[in-house]
């Protein structure tokens, strides 16, 4: 049962919830969406809510590894926005525009 | 009540909020405008959460560069309001969200059920002695992730070589 003294003692659940909503939203984004830039945007939402679990869990059970994990998490992300707008610029230059469509257009 | 489960709510209201606008924003550039915002919040969750680093990293990196990475591509693709901006298909649409809406319902339930297990596990602090500040972790990433760390770096550069190589073919399915 959903009690109030549950909602007002901030714990490890509630930052679990925020995230788990915040990938879902990322991935509604990616389903739905046929902008690659905004298909990109949606990816580093969905990592950002990973990251967000990992700093929850790190900060509640005192130990630092998640942290260390987000540190790389962030720059596998980073990377990846870059390789993957080099990707939108190729498309973009071909066909005018970047609709995720024209991705089976790419070859070699 | 106290001052941090007001901010808790209240940044995670801007953060979800901010995060759907990103979604259903018909234009790119104000997407990348509430995805900005949504980086920045979670900064502040992370600062609320004590991971001071992770704050300011998120902020550099995220708020900072990859942010203008992509306004930069933006600006160089100049794209208006687009027409079709979702994937066509009703039926397919109400498929994709009410099945996103249950995954998010399962693992809502499952943090739920697991409750008593994840407040158990919270208790049980590291017995290495390791501390959570900013030292610590420079520690932690300097002798037990070098290898990582190191690796990283490599991957970086492969990435920065690697995204020059990909934009500079001309246009063509054959390059």
């Amino acid at each position: 049962m959903l009690n109030f003294e549950s909602l007002a003692a901030i714990g490890l659940n509630h930052y679990l919830i925020v995230s788990a909503a915040l990938f879902c939203i990322g991935m509604v984004g990616v389903l739905v969406r046929r902008n690659v830039l905004v298909i990109l945007m949606s990816i580093e939402l969905m990592l950002n809510a990973v990251n967000l679990s990992f700093v929850a869990f790190s900060h509640f059970s005192q130990n630092i590894n998640g942290q260390v994990m987000v540190f790389f998490v962030m720059t596998i992300a980073a990377a990846e926005a870059g390789v993957g707008l080099a990707i939108a610029v190729t498309i973009f230059k071909r066909f005018k525009e970047v609709n995720i469509s024209f991705f089976e257009q790419l070859k070699g | 009540m106290d001052i941090s489960v007001l901010l808790f709510y209240g940044l995670s209201f801007i953060v979800l909020c901010f995060a759907l606008a990103v979604v259903v924003s018909n234009n790119p550039v104000y997407s990348a405008f509430y995805l900005a915002i949504t980086m920045v919040s979670l900064a502040f969750v992370y600062f609320i959460l004590q991971a001071y680093f992770i704050a300011g990293v998120q902020l550099i990196v995220y708020a900072g560069a990859v942010m203008v990475l992509f306004v930069m591509v933006l600006m160089m693709f100049d794209l208006k309001k687009e027409k079709d901006s979702f994937s066509k298909g009703r039926m397919s649409n109400f498929l994709k969200v009410s099945s996103v809406g249950w995954l998010w319902g399962l693992i809502a339930g499952a943090i739920y059920m697991s409750s008593d297990l994840l407040s158990m596990g919270a208790t049980l602090h590291n017995k290495d002695g390791v501390g959570t500040t900013t030292k610590d972790l420079a520690k932690l990433l300097y002798t037990d992730y070098i290898f990582a760390f190191e690796l990283l770096g490599l991957l970086l550069l492969l990435i920065a070589v690697g995204a020059v190589a990909v934009s500079r073919i001309k246009g063509g399915t054959h390059a």
